[in-house]
């Protein structure tokens, strides 16, 4: 399939900001199965000074400075990306979990020190006993890790009410976990824990999600962007899965960047000096393209 | 462990003088005298000479010593300390000597330690081969909160990573050294060493000349060297900062001292800015680029934009800016992964594979839990270890396990059981010890040594010296200098002449003539003109209150004057709106009395005296070095009277009020002073008394407008007041004599050019400030703040004092409203013009709303 994402971000200020320094997470990255032919970031104001380069999990990021006094800025991500459809390995077949994680632990080879980072904690998500215990419960003995994994985002996808209002950005997992509410970054977010807690490597993608009105009339604007995460599965490599709609993402999920959690990827941070109050709009339109 | 203090009574060898009765612990090594009771070689000159001059010389001297401690303010200050911000350094008389062939084999180690961890930094930071080939463990990196990830690729100069670098040596009974800690991010105490040896050099200079003791200032000029070489521009003449977290950091005097020991701006973060990816230092001539930045701030607080978003100490950009190469920074950021005693196992090892060598000094027996060998070891002997997170080295975080109850003790196994690779423990050892004074005689303490290595082209130099620090009581010394322990200068002797370098100008040498400092940071600007506005107000404020005070009653004592509710009525206008006019009735004296003492020391009330000079004090902290002295001693004065206990709010304790009161005006005057005396005509000196004649200005027209526009039959008293106020009754009287009217008194205090109090001279002042300060010179017409000056100043020349005394009808003076009021208005619009011309930097830093799925 071929997609062309437009992105838009519009801030406006009280008053005027002098100074505003940014880092972008817009421009979709090369995967395997998905490949961005074109990219192109519009700013207005027009920023003197825009560097590219990528980031420590290979992700592009855009760096922006705008050093004259502005009371509006506009970020527009205008993209093209080509998917393969993923192929999912046989669930049945897939190494028991135990095994997965046993050979993380003493693997070197470039890919296994790749996956082996994405063990640990990171800034928003910390493995905790809570985690561990609602996980165990798909996690049988030597049970196929593929088959497990689909097991719990089953059961996070039915005990977790999708609730735009419940969560916010900085909202602690131990909250998700407790209201059983958030939006598709906390499901990511939960699931990954719950991953780590036992030893699996897994990381957070970040992206767009085509949704089902984007036929041949798209809604404008239907879109928005999306989480979901990747679990290290030895001998298949990376396979993703989303538990907002409980899915294996196929063809119809477009990666942005990929990282340990949230924070890696977060698809704008900005400094800025002065500035006051400010409020932000996002919109998100993906239109099919023919091939 | 327990240490039994025996007297030493080798044979034959029991000291008088200095040492008698000096007790080596049993078990330990004493670092001054062998166990036959003798001093060890080296030391015997200097036990020679301390010994010949005894207690009394001695005393007399380290008098002198701690007075010079105390007027160079040199402080630690401490977060939460009782006695305040700032606690005097602690400085022990007696040095610890070390021999130049012992020194000679801990300054190869050191060299050779520096060069490792500076391989391990470039490994970690770059092609991570050490992870492949298993020498490090993947938990030591990918989970370490030290190793930042934006910080992995970056390009800098020379492959110096680390380029300062210190570490705390102790010694064992066996005599051996052992590295106790490291530390590599912006390792703090060589000014204090620097300041330690000025002191000694003071007292002791004959010893020190005698003894061969080698200097510091070799280390310090190989700094320079290194900070000079890795700039990637400018690079003849490389503008070099010193980044500081601020006055509330622990060891800011150590900044703003090494600043100018070295010649460099002292900057906070504020100060500056980035700009097509290239550092700017924001001074009041404008932006300076700035092309290295020694820092003594943490990494992850140095870029709100990367690496800590929290942080309001940083720079945003200042990580793209280095990326970009067009800035230094030293330590390189992410250095502080170093600090973890989690990687001291693995040093010998990546020692043989980075260097082909062996580790020459080794660590104290360190365990990484993550090994599952180590863990069991670790729980098995945790009441011999100290316990500590895998970020933190030793010092920070620690918990020794012999001091746990039984349940911590079982807390802390299930702890570290539960996530072992985050955990680390060290052997507690016991430490060798050295001689301290306290003043009529000698103990011994146990004692750490903090060493400095700085990058000197292919290798490090070692500070011939160090910090030494000692505890406060028999126990070992705390290895955070936010502990309480005491220090001491660390004399390296050397065969043969040490070496004459210094940092100073030679003094035959001629120095070019300057008339200007060096850069002038905004900030620093910002907060002098704060200063004058701050102390002015106190004073008009401390004023106004003496009026009223002695107006509480009139003479027969049951009523207050007349002037007095006029009065009261200006001072609400101070910030306090909300108190009630006080009665006037005999009874109400309690109350009036009351309402005085919460506009003068109520530490709740915002706007009283008390809290303005507390203000006062913090501001002026922060341009502690554009201040002389003895302004400084001024303002820490002025807040330690207020912040003594409060004074009982009680009306038999009004003398002391009105005492407290005078007090505070001769110190402020005492303070302007000395500015207007001591200070330099430079930017520095307008901007602070731009402040205090915009002050001055503003509560002189308010207090002007909120007593006399409604006119009074009896007038005299609060005319009589306002001269009062206005320091103005001496030369009224020799003008007029006695006789009060407004006229007159209006023209003394607003429009008469020849008296310092008058409005009209605070504009001729501010007119000559606003001319000096810096703008663009090619520009033709006038600067804003100018041209505001320059009306004001006209239309208050213009104006007849006998047209603004004439009473309307409705018995207000309408014109003198009118003229006041504009007056009022300029005046704070003037102020937000040059806060705006000049000073703009001080907004705040915001972060974009984040956005989700």
């Amino acid at each position: 399939m071929r997609y062309r994402v437009r992105h838009t971000t519009t801030y406006a200020y009280s008053s005027a900001v002098s100074v505003c320094h940014n880092k972008l997470h817009l421009c979709p990255r090369q995967c395997r199965h998905q490949t961005c032919s074109f990219h192109e970031l519009l700013l207005f104001p027009e920023a003197p000074v825009v560097s590219r380069s990528g980031d420590y999990f290979g992700n592009p990021v855009t760096f922006f400075t705008l050093q004259e006094p502005h009371w509006a800025l506009t970020m527009t991500a205008n993209s093209i990306v080509e998917i393969t459809p993923l192929e999912l390995p046989p669930l049945a077949v897939s190494a028991a979990w135990e095994d997965a994680r046993d050979g993380l632990r003493h693997d070197r080879s470039a890919e296994g020190l790749e996956a082996v980072q994405f063990v640990f904690d990171s800034p928003y998500v910390a493995a905790s006993p809570e985690l561990l215990a609602y996980a165990e419960s798909s996690f049988t003995p030597r049970r196929p890790l593929l088959e497990a994994v689909r097991d719990l985002t089953e059961r996070i996808h039915a005990e977790f009410t999708y609730d735009p209002g419940a969560t916010a950005v900085n909202t602690p997992l131990g909250d998700v976990m407790r209201h059983r509410r958030g939006v598709c970054q906390d499901f990511a977010h939960l699931q990954i824990g719950c991953l780590r807690a036992l030893g699996l490597a897994v990381r957070y993608v970040s992206g767009y999600l085509v949704t089902q009105s984007s036929g041949p009339n798209p809604l404008i604007g239907a879109e928005a962007s999306h989480a979901w995460l990747s679990v290290y599965c030895p001998g298949h490599g990376w396979v993703d899965v989303d538990p907002t709609n409980n899915m294996w993402p196929s063809d119809r999920h477009i990666t942005v960047a990929i990282g340990r959690d949230y924070g890696d990827v977060s698809p704008i941070k900005g400094v800025f000096l002065g500035g006051g109050n400010h409020t932000m709009e996002v919109a998100v339109d993906v239109m099919p393209m023919p091939l | 462990m327990a240490h039994h203090v025996t007297t030493r009574e080798a044979a034959g060898a029991v000291r008088s003088g200095l040492f008698a009765g000096y007790g080596v612990p049993t078990g330990s090594y004493d670092e001054t005298f062998a166990g036959d009771g003798e001093p060890r070689p080296h030391w015997r000159k200097v036990v020679q000479t301390l010994e010949d001059m005894g207690h009394g010389e001695l005393a007399h001297c380290w008098q002198q010593a701690r007075r010079m401690i105390h007027e160079n303010g040199v402080t630690y200050n401490v977060y939460d300390d009782a006695r305040g911000m700032e606690r005097p350094w602690e400085l022990d008389p007696l040095p610890w000597v070390i021999g130049p062939a012992e020194w000679a084999c801990l300054e190869a180690a050191l060299a050779q330690r520096a060069r490792l961890l500076n391989a391990m930094l470039a490994d970690v930071y770059g092609p991570q081969r050490l992870l492949a080939e298993g020498l490090l463990p993947p938990e030591l990196v990918f989970a370490h909160p030290g190793f930042l990830r934006p910080c992995h690729g970056l390009i800098v100069p020379n492959d110096c990573y680390l380029h300062v670098y210190a570490a705390d040596l102790a010694r064992t009974p066996d005599g051996h050294w052992w590295v106790l800690a490291d530390r590599a991010q912006s390792p703090a105490g060589s000014g204090y060493a620097l300041e330690n040896r000025q002191v000694l050099s003071s007292i002791l200079p004959e010893a020190l000349r005698d003894c061969q003791v080698q200097r510091l200032a070799s280390y310090f000029a190989a700094l320079r060297q290194t900070l000079h070489d890795v700039a990637t521009r400018h690079r003849d003449n490389p503008r070099i900062v010193l980044l500081t977290p601020g006055p509330y950091n622990e060891t800011y005097f150590e900044h703003a001292y090494l600043a100018r020991y070295l010649g460099y701006t002292l900057v906070e973060g504020g100060d500056l800015t980035v700009r097509d990816e290239r550092v700017y230092l924001k001074t009041l001539a404008g932006l300076q680029p700035v092309d290295v930045i020694l820092r003594r701030l943490d990494d992850t607080f140095c870029d709100p934009l990367e690496l800590n978003q929290a942080s309001l100490l940083g720079t945003a950009g200042l990580l793209q800016a280095v990326r970009a190469g067009n800035v230094s920074v030293v330590n390189a950021l992410g250095s502080g992964w170093l600090e973890s005693a989690a990687l001291m196992p693995f040093l010998p090892a990546l020692c043989r594979r980075l260097l082909d060598e062996e580790l020459a000094l080794p660590s104290a027996p360190t365990w990484w839990c993550g090994d599952a060998d180590s863990l069991a070891y670790v729980l098995d002997h945790v009441e011999e270890l100290v316990v500590m997170p895998m970020r933190s080295g030793a010092g920070r975080d620690m918990v020794r396990g012999d001091r746990l109850s039984r349940d911590e003790r079982r807390e802390m196994v299930d702890m570290v059981r539960g996530r072992p690779h985050e955990y680390a423990a060290q052997q507690h050892l016991s430490l060798s010890s050295l001689p301290v004074w306290n003043g009529v005689g000698v103990q011994p303490r146990q004692t750490v040594l903090r060493t400095y290595a700085v990058a000197a082209r292919d290798t490090y130099k070692v500070m011939s010296g160090g910090l030494t620090r000692v505890s406060a009581n028999a126990g070992p010394p705390a290895l955070s200098m936010q502990d309480d322990s005491g220090s001491k200068d660390t004399w390296v002797l050397c065969e043969g002449e040490p070496d004459t370098l210094t940092l100073l100008p030679p003094a035959g040498q001629p120095i070019a003539l300057r008339r200007s400092g060096y850069d002038f940071p905004s900030r620093a600007a910002d907060n002098l003109f704060w200063i004058g506005r701050h102390s002015e107000r106190a004073e008009g404020l401390v004023r106004l209150l003496r009026s009223l005070l002695i107006r509480l009653n009139d003479e027969s004592g049951l009523k207050s004057s007349t002037a007095f509710p006029v009065l009261f009525r200006a001072v609400q206008t101070w910030g306090f709106g909300h108190l009630t006019m006080p009665g006037n009735q005999p009874d109400d004296l309690a109350s009036r009395a009351a309402a005085l003492f919460t506009i003068l020391s109520d530490p709740q009330a915002a706007h009283s005296v008390r809290a303005i000079l507390g203000t006062l004090h913090r501001v002026a902290a922060t341009v502690r070095d554009y201040m002389t002295l003895e302004s400084w001693r001024i303002i820490t004065h002025l807040d330690e009277d207020f912040n003594r206990p409060p004074l009982a709010n009680h009306v038999e304790r009004l003398p002391d009020a009105l005492a407290l009161i005078d007090h505070t005006i001769m110190m402020l005057s005492a303070f302007s002073g000395l500015m207007e005396e001591n200070m330099v005509r430079g930017p520095e000196w307008h901007f602070l008394d731009l402040g205090r004649r915009l002050e001055r200005a503003a509560h002189t027209t308010g207090l002007l407008r909120s007593t006399l526009v409604d006119a009074d039959d009896r007038e005299g008293s609060i005319l009589e007041a306002l001269l009062e106020i206005g320091d103005s009754s001496i030369t009224y009287r020799s003008r007029y004599l006695t006789t009060l009217q407004c006229v007159p008194v209006l023209d003394l205090l607003l429009t008469d050019d020849s008296n310092p109090r008058a409005v009209v001279y605070q504009l001729v002042r501010l007119a000559d400030h606003v001319e000096r300060l810096p703008r663009d010179r090619a520009m033709p017409s006038l600067s804003p703040a100018q041209r505001r000056v320059m009306a004001m100043l006209t239309r208050l020349r213009l104006g007849e004092v006998e047209v603004l005394c004439q009473i309307g009808r409705n018995g207000r003076r309408g014109h003198l409203e009118t003229a006041l009021s504009e007056l009022q208005a300029d005046f704070s619009g003037l102020s937000d013009t040059i806060t705006h011309h000049y000073l703009s930097h001080a907004e705040l830093t915001r972060h974009l709303a984040l956005t989700g799925g």
